[in-house]
C-alpha cells in the first residue's frame, strides 16, 4: 500500500520499487498527507473566519445605526433585512452562529487543526500521523460540519438563534423562536459531525506525540509547540465526548419528546407542555463541563505557538521551559474543574459557587507564570520584529488585558452584576478571541515558508498587524465600561431603553474600530492568497530556527524527510549559546565539540528493541505509558 | 504511506502499534461520554425525587441475561486472542465466530430487555412525567449498545481477515485491538448494569 511519492514537481523514483502516481484527488482531496491536511483545515478555517467575520461587521451595523436602513443589506440579506434594517430573528441567528463558528470552526478546528497537524509530525520527527486515514476522516468530517452549519443559515427559518451555547429551553422547543426549528437540528447534526472530527484529529495528535517521536527526542526534548497541542488534543479527548452526551439529550428532547431538559413549559399562552421532570441546569452542566476546556483548546495551541515564535526571533532559549509545562499541565487540569463559574446565577449553592470561585482563581497562578515567562524570554533579547513576533507579543498582551478581567468575572459575588454583560464580551473576546487569533496569525506568518515554500510580504504583515491589534483594543476595550454599567450581551438595540443610550456613540466608535480591523482581514487574505504562489522563495530555515521542522526540504515531500528522521541532540530553545559561532543550535545537528554527545543520545525513552513483544495487552499498554513518560 | 522497508532506511520504531494506543485513547473517549451520561443520571435523581418524578423500577431480567452473556463472549474473546498468538489458526477462527454470535445474541437480549421495559409501560418518551428515570435507562443502554455493534463490526472483519489468513503469531494488531475492545465493551455493561441496578 505504497503512496510513497514526492509531493514536489520532480517526481524521484529512486527510493522505492513501486510507486503509485498521485491523482489530483489523491494529493488534494482525499490526502492523508499530514501536511495537505494541515492546509485543508487551515483554508476551511479561513472560509469560515470569513463568514463569522462578516456576520459580525452585520451585527455591529446594527448595534451602531439601529434606526438606519441600508438600502444594501436588503439586496444582500433580502427578506432578513426589509428596508435595510437588520430582522431582529437574523440579529440574534447572527449572534449565535458568529459564535459557533469562531469557538469551533476558526479557533478550534482552524488554529489547532492547522497547526497540530503540520507541525506534530515535523517537530517530533515523524513520517506522519499515527494514522493517516483517520487524519483524513477528521478532515472531512469537518468539512461536512462546516457546509452544514453554512447551510442553517441559508434556511427559510434561519439559523440557530439561542446563543453559541444553545440553552434548552430556547433550543429544545421549535415554538420557542423560528431558529429553533430547522436551524438548530442542522446546528446539532453540526456539531455532533465536528465532535467526530475533533475526537479523530485528537486521538492522532496523542498518538503520534507519545509513540512516535524519533531518536533522542524525550518528552522533555519537544518543542512547547507540541506540548501545547498534546494537552489541548487531551483536553478535547476528555471534553468533547462530554459534549456529545449533552447534544445526544438534547436531540432527543427535540426530536423524539423526551424531558431531560423540560418542564413546567408555558407556551404561547396555552399552559404548560407535556414535558415534566426535566432539568434545564443539566444541559448547563454538561455543556460548560465541555465549554470550559474548549476555552484552553483554543487559547493552548495559540500559547504554544507564541512560546516558539518569541524564543526564536529573540534569540533567546524560552525562559522556563518546564516551568512553562507545568503550567500547561495546570492549566489543563483546573479547566476540568471550575465549569461552575459560568452558572453562578443558576441558583447554584452559594457554597457549590465559592468553590468554584477559588477554583477559577487559582487558574490566574499557572496563567501569570506563563506571562512572566514570555516578559522574560523578551527581556534583554536581541528581538527581531518580524510579524509574526510582533502577532506573538500581540498575544502576550491580549492574554494580560484579557486575563486580569477574568480574576472579577471568576468571583462568584460580583458575577451577579457582571453575567451576560458585555464586560464579559470585552473579557472572552480578548482573551481567548483576540488572543487565540493572534497566536493564529503568529503561526501562518511563522509557518507559511514550511506550508507553501514561501514568504509572506512582510510590509503587508506590518500593516495587517497594527490595524487589527489597534482595532481590537478599540473594539473590545470599551466593552468593559459599557458591561460595567449593565448593558447586557446580546440585545438587537438599545435605543429603548433610556438609560443605555448614553452608549450610542461608544456603540458607533466600535463599530467603525471592527470594520476597520475586518479591512485589515482583507490586506491578510491578499498577502495570503498573493505569496501563495508569486511570495519570495523561501530558504530551508528561514527564521534561524533550532527545531525539526526546518530540517526538511523545502518542497514537501511524503515521510517529510528524503533520508533518514534526523536525531535529536537536544533541547529545542538553544538559541544564542556563547560558545557557538552561530546564534542557533539546531536539535538535529550533533555538537562536534562534546565528544559525550558525538553517539545518539540514549535516553531512557529510546527504545532497546524495534519492536514491542506481544505480550498481554494491558502490560503492553502501561509499558508504552511507562516508556514514554521515562518511568521504567 | 512511506514504510521503513520500502525505503531501506533505518527509522525508530514507534513503541506501539499505532492502533493499539488509538483504541486506548478511543475507549477514554467513550468512557467519558458514559461519563456524562450516568453523571446526568447521578445529578437528575435528587433533583427529580424531590418533586416525586422519579419512578424506581426494577431492571428488566433480560439484562442480566446480557451480563451473563457479555461475561462469556469476554471469554471465548480471550481463547480467540490466545490460540491467534500460538498460531492455533482454526481454534481462533472459531472461537472468533462464537464471540460474534454472542454479540448478536447479546443485541437481541437488549432488545427484548427493552420490550420488558415497554412491557411495563416504560418507554423512551414517557408518557407519564415520573418516568423520566426510564429514559436514562433506554438512552445508556441504548448508547451502549451502539459501541457493542462497533465490536460487532470489529469481529467481522477480523473474521474475514482471520479466513485470508491475515491473523497470525506475527501479525496480530488487529486482533489486539478487536479483544481490548470486546473487553472494553463488556466491561462497561459489567458497570453500567451494577450502575443502574443500584442506582435507579
Amino acid at each position: 500500500m505504497s503512496t510513497a511519492s514526492l509531493h514536489s514537481e520532480h517526481h524521484t523514483h529512486d527510493h522505492h520499487d513501486h510507486h503509485h502516481k498521485e491523482s489530483f484527488i489523491s494529493k488534494y482531496v482525499f490526502s492523508m498527507d499530514h501536511k495537505m491536511i494541515s492546509k485543508q483545515f487551515l483554508i476551511t478555517g479561513i472560509i469560515m473566519g470569513i463568514l463569522g467575520m462578516t456576520m459580525s461587521m452585520l451585527f455591529r451595523l446594527q448595534l451602531a445605526w439601529p434606526d438606519e436602513q441600508f438600502g444594501i443589506l436588503q439586496t444582500l440579506l433580502g427578506k432578513w433585512a426589509v428596508d435595510g434594517k437588520l430582522d431582529p430573528n437574523f440579529y440574534m441567528g447572527l449572534v449565535t452562529i458568529h459564535g459557533t463558528i469562531m469557538v469551533f470552526y476558526v479557533l478550534t478546528a482552524g488554529l489547532s487543526g492547522t497547526f497540530s497537524n503540520l507541525l506534530i509530525p515535523l517537530q517530533v520527527g515523524a513520517r506522519d500521523m499515527a494514522s493517516p486515514f483517520m487524519n483524513m476522516l477528521s478532515y472531512w468530517f469537518f468539512f461536512m460540519s462546516s457546509v452544514v452549519l453554512t447551510i442553517s443559515v441559508f434556511i427559510e427559518t434561519g439559523p440557530a438563534s439561542g446563543g453559541w451555547t444553545v440553552y434548552p429551553p430556547l433550543s429544545a422547543l421549535e415554538k420557542a423562536m423560528p431558529g429553533s426549528g430547522l436551524g438548530m437540528t442542522l446546528w446539532l447534526v453540526a456539531i455532533a459531525l465536528f465532535i467526530v472530527s475533533s475526537l479523530l484529529g485528537g486521538i492522532n495528535y496523542i498518538s503520534t506525540v507519545l509513540n512516535m517521536r524519533t531518536k533522542g527526542m524525550s518528552m522533555n526534548r519537544m518543542p512547547l509547540t507540541i506540548w501545547a497541542f498534546f494537552f489541548t488534543a487531551v483536553l478535547g479527548l476528555l471534553s468533547f465526548p462530554v459534549l456529545l452526551g449533552a447534544a445526544l439529550f438534547l436531540i432527543f428532547d427535540r426530536s423524539f419528546g423526551t424531558s431531560f431538559y423540560l418542564s413546567d413549559i408555558y407556551l404561547e399562552g396555552v399552559g404548560a407542555l407535556e414535558n415534566i421532570g426535566g432539568s434545564p441546569i443539566l444541559y448547563q452542566h454538561l455543556f460548560w463541563f465541555l465549554g470550559h476546556p474548549e476555552v484552553y483548546i483554543i487559547l493552548m495551541p495559540a500559547l504554544g505557538i507564541t512560546s516558539e515564535v518569541i524564543s526564536t526571533n529573540a534569540r533567546k532559549p524560552i525562559f522556563g521551559y518546564t516551568a512553562m509545562i507545568i503550567s500547561l499541565m495546570g492549566i489543563s487540569f483546573l479547566s476540568f474543574i471550575v465549569w461552575g463559574h459560568h452558572m453562578f446565577i443558576t441558583g447554584m449553592n452559594p457554597f457549590l459557587g465559592s468553590v468554584f470561585m477559588i477554583l477559577t482563581l487559582i487558574i490566574a497562578v499557572p496563567s501569570a507564570v506563563k506571562v512572566f515567562n514570555y516578559l522574560t524570554t523578551l527581556w534583554r533579547g536581541n528581538l527581531r520584529f518580524n510579524p509574526a513576533m510582533l502577532f506573538s507579543i500581540g498575544l502576550v498582551s491580549f492574554f494580560i488585558s484579557g486575563g486580569l478581567t477574568g480574576i472579577y468575572l471568576g468571583n462568584a459575588a460580583l458575577d451577579i452584576q457582571l453575567h451576560d454583560s458585555y464586560f464579559v464580551v470585552a473579557h472572552f473576546h480578548l482573551v481567548m478571541g483576540s488572543a487565540a487569533i493572534f497566536g493564529m496569525f503568529a503561526g501562518i506568518y511563522h509557518w507559511f515558508p514550511k506550508m507553501y515554500g514561501r514568504m509572506l510580504n512582510q510590509n503587508l504583515g506590518y500593516f495587517h498587524f497594527w490595524l487589527t491589534f489597534i482595532a481590537a483594543y478599540l473594539v473590545f476595550f470599551p466593552m468593559h465600561f459599557m458591561g460595567l454599567a449593565g448593558v447586557p450581551r446580546r440585545y438587537y438595540m438599545f435605543t429603548l431603553v433610556k438609560d443605555f443610550e448614553i452608549w450610542g456613540d461608544t456603540n458607533k466608535l466600535i463599530t467603525v474600530a471592527a470594520l476597520v480591523g475586518g479591512f485589515a482581514q482583507l490586506l491578510f487574505l491578499y498577502n495570503f492568497f498573493y505569496s501563495m504562489f508569486r511570495g519570495k522563495k523561501a530558504t530551508q530555515n528561514p527564521w534561524g530556527s533550532n527545531t525539526l521542522e526546518w530540517s526538511t526540504p523545502v518542497e514537501h515531500l511524503h515521510g517529510n524527510w528524503p533520508g533518514e528522521i534526523p536525531t535529536v541532540y537536544r533541547g529545542p530553545y538553544e538559541y544564542s549559546r556563547p560558545d557557538r559561532e552561530e546564534d542557533f543550535f539546531p536539535q538535529y545537528v550533533p555538537d562536534e565539540s562534546a565528544p559525550e554527545v558525538l553517539e545518539p543520545v540514549k535516553t531512557k525513552s529510546a527504545p532497546q528493541t524495534e519492536e514491542v513483544k506481544e505480550t498481554e495487552e494491558s502490560t503492553v499498554f502501561f509499558a508504552a505509558i511507562k516508556k514514554v513518560f521515562g518511568l521504567s | 504511506m512511506v514504510t521503513v522497508a520500502q525505503k531501506k532506511i533505518k527509522d525508530k520504531a514507534p513503541l506501539v502499534a499505532p492502533a493499539k494506543l488509538n483504541i486506548w485513547l478511543f475507549m477514554l473517549a467513550s468512557s467519558m461520554l458514559f461519563s456524562a451520561l450516568v453523571s446526568a443520571f447521578i445529578v437528575h435523581q435528587p433533583d427529580a425525587k424531590a418533586k416525586a418524578t422519579w419512578t424506581m423500577f426494577n431492571l428488566p431480567t433480560y439484562f442480566l441475561f446480557s451480563l451473563i452473556i457479555s461475561t462469556l463472549s469476554s471469554i471465548t474473546m480471550y481463547l480467540a486472542f490466545k490460540n491467534a498468538k500460538n498460531d492455533e489458526l482454526i481454534k481462533n477462527r472459531l472461537y472468533l465466530v462464537v464471540t460474534l454470535a454472542l454479540g448478536l445474541l447479546f443485541c437481541v437480549s437488549q432488545y427484548l430487555g427493552w420490550n420488558e421495559l415497554v412491557a411495563m409501560k416504560l418507554t423512551f418518551v414517557n408518557p407519564r412525567p415520573e418516568d423520566i428515570s426510564a429514559s436514562y435507562v433506554w438512552m445508556i443502554t441504548a448508547v451502549h449498545v451502539v459501541h457493542v455493534l462497533g465490536g460487532i463490526i470489529l469481529l467481522a472483519v477480523g473474521i474475514f481477515k482471520s479466513f485470508k489468513l491475515e491473523i497470525h503469531k506475527k501479525q496480530l494488531t488487529f486482533m489486539s485491538v478487536t479483544h481490548t475492545y470486546w473487553h472494553f465493551v463488556g466491561l462497561l455493561w459489567f458497570i453500567l448494569y451494577l450502575f443502574l441496578y443500584f442506582a435507579r
